[in-house]
Order: C-alpha cells, then sequence, then structure tokens
C-alpha cells in the first residue's frame, strides 16, 4: 500500500518588520500566479489546508497560506509576555506586504477570510500597484460587537470558549467534520490572541467612510456565506455597493469558514473567481458602484 | 408552530440526558439557568453534566445564574433540524447586530460552560414531532 503524500511544503522565512525579525512558517503549493491566503482571526494556516492540494487550483497558482505572528507556527515577538496583543490595521496590512516581499513575489493574489478579508480593503487603498487582485472573503466595511474581554479571562477556558464562540457562524449544511476540525483550530490560538485579533476586526477596522475611496483599478471579490452572522450578506452587498470595480458574490449553504467548513461548496463559488484572476479580467462595473451575483 | 410546554421540555431534558457525548462535555457543567420562550419561563438545573430537573414556577425563590431569553419565533428557527441563517445558534441570536436573544445575570457562568451549554441547546432539535410528545407523561 502506498500512503497518501500531500504536495505542500512548509517552510520558515524571517520577515524583517518594523526593527524586529520575525519567524514566520508558510506552508505552500504549486506553481503559477502567487495567491497568499490569510487565515481567520485566532487561528492558523492550516484553514486552507483543501485548496492547496487541489491540483486544480495549483496548476495554475502558486497557492501560500503563512501564519501570522503568534499564530500557528509563527512565534510571538520578544516581549510578548507584557503586552496586551491588539492587531492594528497598520500592523496587518504593512505585515503582509512584507511577506510577500521577503518572498520575492510580484504582484499576488491576496486571498483572506474574515479578518483577512477585512484587510483586503486595507490593502487595496494602501498598496493596490503591489497587487494583481483581492479576494475578500466574509468581508465588510465594518464588523463590530466582536471584541469582548471573555475570550481572554483567566476564568474561562480560552480554547473552549474562543471555538465554541465561533462555532454557530458555520453553516448547519457544512459536514461535521469538518466543522468540528474548524473548532479544534480555533481551540489551539494562544491566550489573548483571538481577541487580539478582534480588536482589529471589530474596532480598528472600520470603513465605512473609506469605501469609496478605492480606485477600482484592481478587482475585488466580495464572498461572503449566507450562514455568516458576523458579516452578513447585507453587509457584504452594501460595502460591495462602496466600492469602484468590485463583485460581490453571495454563497448559499455555507458560513463564515468557506475553506475549511465546506470546501467543496466554496469550490463551487471560488473556481469562476480564480478563473477571471487567471484570465486577468477585471470586472469593472459602472463607475462609482460593484456588481453583485 | 412549536409549543414549548411541558412536554416538549422534557422530551428536550430527556434528549440531553440520553446523550452519550454530553457526560462528557458537561461533567463540570453544574448551575441553574432559565430559558425564556416568549412569556414561558423554566429553570433547568444541571448538575454534573445532566439535567436534575426543570421546573416552570419561578419567583423569587427560584434561583438561576444566567437566563436566556427569545421570543417563541426565535427558538421555532432555532430547534429546525437545519435553522435558518442568523437563527442556527445563540450567537447568532444574540450579536447586537440582530437582538433575537436577550443574555442576562451571571453571564461569567455562561462563557464557562459555553460548550456544553451550546451542546444541550442543540439537542432541541432532537425533540420528536408533536404527536409523539403528546403521548408522553409530563414531569414538569
Amino acid at each position: 500500500m502506498t500512503a497518501i503524500r500531500e504536495p505542500i511544503v512548509g517552510g520558515y522565512i524571517h520577515v524583517p518588520y518594523g526593527g524586529y525579525d520575525y519567524r514566520v512558517f508558510y506552508e505552500e503549493a504549486g506553481e503559477g500566479i502567487p495567491l497568499v491566503c490569510l487565515h481567520t482571526a485566532g487561528t492558523d494556516s492550516r484553514e486552507w489546508r483543501h485548496q492547496l492540494a487541489d491540483p486544480e487550483i495549483t496548476d495554475r497558482f502558486r497557492v501560500i497560506a503563512f501564519d501570522m505572528p503568534r499564530h500557528g507556527k509563527s512565534i510571538p515577538p520578544i516581549g510578548f509576555e507584557r503586552e496586551d496583543y491588539r492587531l492594528t490595521a497598520t500592523f496587518y496590512s504593512e505585515f503582509v506586504m512584507a511577506f510577500c516581499e521577503a518572498l520575492e513575489l510580484e504582484r499576488p493574489v491576496i486571498m483572506g477570510s474574515s479578518m483577512g478579508g477585512n484587510i483586503c480593503l486595507h490593502i487595496a487603498l494602501k498598496f493596490e500597484p503591489r497587487v494583481r487582485a483581492l479576494v475578500a472573503i466574509e468581508a465588510c466595511q465594518y464588523s463590530p460587537g466582536w471584541y469582548l474581554s471573555w475570550l481572554a479571562h483567566p476564568h474561562v477556558h480560552g480554547g473552549e470558549a474562543c471555538a465554541t464562540s465561533v462555532f454557530g457562524l458555520m453553516a448547519p449544511q457544512s459536514p461535521d467534520e469538518y466543522r468540528w476540525e474548524t473548532w479544534w483550530y480555533y481551540s489551539q490560538g494562544g491566550p489573548g490572541v483571538f481577541k487580539g485579533d478582534l480588536y482589529f476586526y471589530s474596532v480598528d477596522h472600520d470603513f465605512r467612510v473609506l469605501c469609496d475611496r478605492i480606485s477600482g483599478d484592481v478587482p475585488i471579490y466580495l464572498m461572503t456565506g449566507v450562514y455568516d452572522f458576523a458579516c452578513t450578506p447585507e453587509m457584504t452587498a452594501e460595502t460591495g455597493k462602496k466600492i469602484k470595480g468590485s463583485e460581490t458574490i453571495i454563497m448559499e449553504d455555507i458560513g463564515h469558514f468557506p475553506m475549511c467548513e465546506n470546501p467543496e461548496t466554496f469550490k463551487r463559488y471560488l473556481m469562476p473567481v480564480l478563473d477571471k484572476v487567471a484570465a486577468g479580467e477585471r470586472k469593472l462595473a459602472g463607475a462609482g458602484a460593484g456588481s453583485a451575483s | 408552530m412549536t409549543q414549548f410546554d411541558s412536554h416538549w421540555i422534557n422530551s428536550w431534558q430527556d434528549a440531553v440526558n440520553d446523550d452519550a457525548a454530553f457526560h462528557v462535555i458537561g461533567r463540570f457543567f453544574t448551575a441553574d439557568f432559565l430559558l425564556g420562550f416568549g412569556d414561558q419561563e423554566y429553570v433547568v438545573s444541571v448538575d454534573g453534566g445532566r439535567i436534575e430537573r426543570i421546573t416552570d414556577e419561578v419567583g423569587i425563590e427560584t434561583p438561576w445564574s444566567f437566563a436566556l431569553r427569545a421570543p417563541v419565533e426565535s427558538w421555532e428557527k432555532f430547534t429546525q433540524r437545519t435553522p435558518p441563517p442568523m437563527f442556527n445558534d445563540i450567537w447568532a441570536m444574540a450579536h447586537p447586530l440582530h437582538g433575537r436573544l436577550q443574555m442576562d445575570g451571571d453571564v461569567k457562568v455562561l462563557w464557562q460552560n459555553m460548550r456544553a451549554l451550546t451542546w444541550m441547546l442543540d439537542r432541541m432539535r432532537e425533540v420528536p414531532d408533536r404527536t409523539l410528545l403528546e403521548a408522553r407523561a409530563t414531569r414538569v
């Protein structure tokens, strides 16, 4: 019997940023257009394991998923034990680009979910010439209500509380095995990391007056599942209407973690987007408004 | 329309207590909490991963730590075998954006036991149809 060996390979790269040398873990597979995948708050790059192992994606894209500092196998910076960790839009957006620069990626596609989706809006505004396209999953202009003290409280089991608080963000149609695998990822975050990420997600990220400043020169695909109660389809659609050149795609029977809660359903929606990206198509709707499907 | 009456709540109690996984997940869950289905309120007493009793005589001598109150319409959607978006989870219903469920009281107890609590609430979707419920005796 021959064992199954996945095509994913892992590595570490040192990313200089802000006077510090971050040791960052990443996984990659495939060749072609660089496609950098951003994980959700409080977890890590394992969320993208299905896409990293999908030959229909990796035959055209060099898929790369990395762990943000403090997440997964990327260790926190020295002195973390003295800090009240709060992820900011500035650090997050600049760090993503610093990672891409360290890997010498040429105009990558950035694809992220949840906080990884929201940061795509910041990247669109600040780093447009350096990216080819943005796939913002479960993203919207403003997503309040998640910066909660209970998520990092010594009287509460952080792993169980963080993981269970997001479980209902997944659709009941998603397979149990994948929903519980996602729960498992969430149960393994470091103390205060999920909460600190949510500072960006619910506090520092507020694009309500910034959406219309995005030029529309880079394609932006906004993809949201109908079971996402943190970023509802209506919230995404409202955001899409304000972003020039964006396309809003609402996904049925799926929730806040499309890539890992139901990779099969997600793939049906993702492949047409990747086809457009590969073709270099720019789905520019009329001036001042995005399109919806 | 679901009637969240004594037949129904007793059947849910049985579904929770018959659930083998809940004995593991909820073994440290000991608390009294209130469930409000519109005007109908119950205090559920859990002891070491088992619902010991449920009472609908809720007064000043019926202490509870935290409360989950929602309109009957919210619970009807929550308890469907495949609940619709925004009603599949207590956090979905309670999120400030949606406001379809109210959490009150000592919510620290809720956070401390959240995995067990949500597991047992999910068992509400296993309560049998009305005709089967009415054939049962009631204990509340």
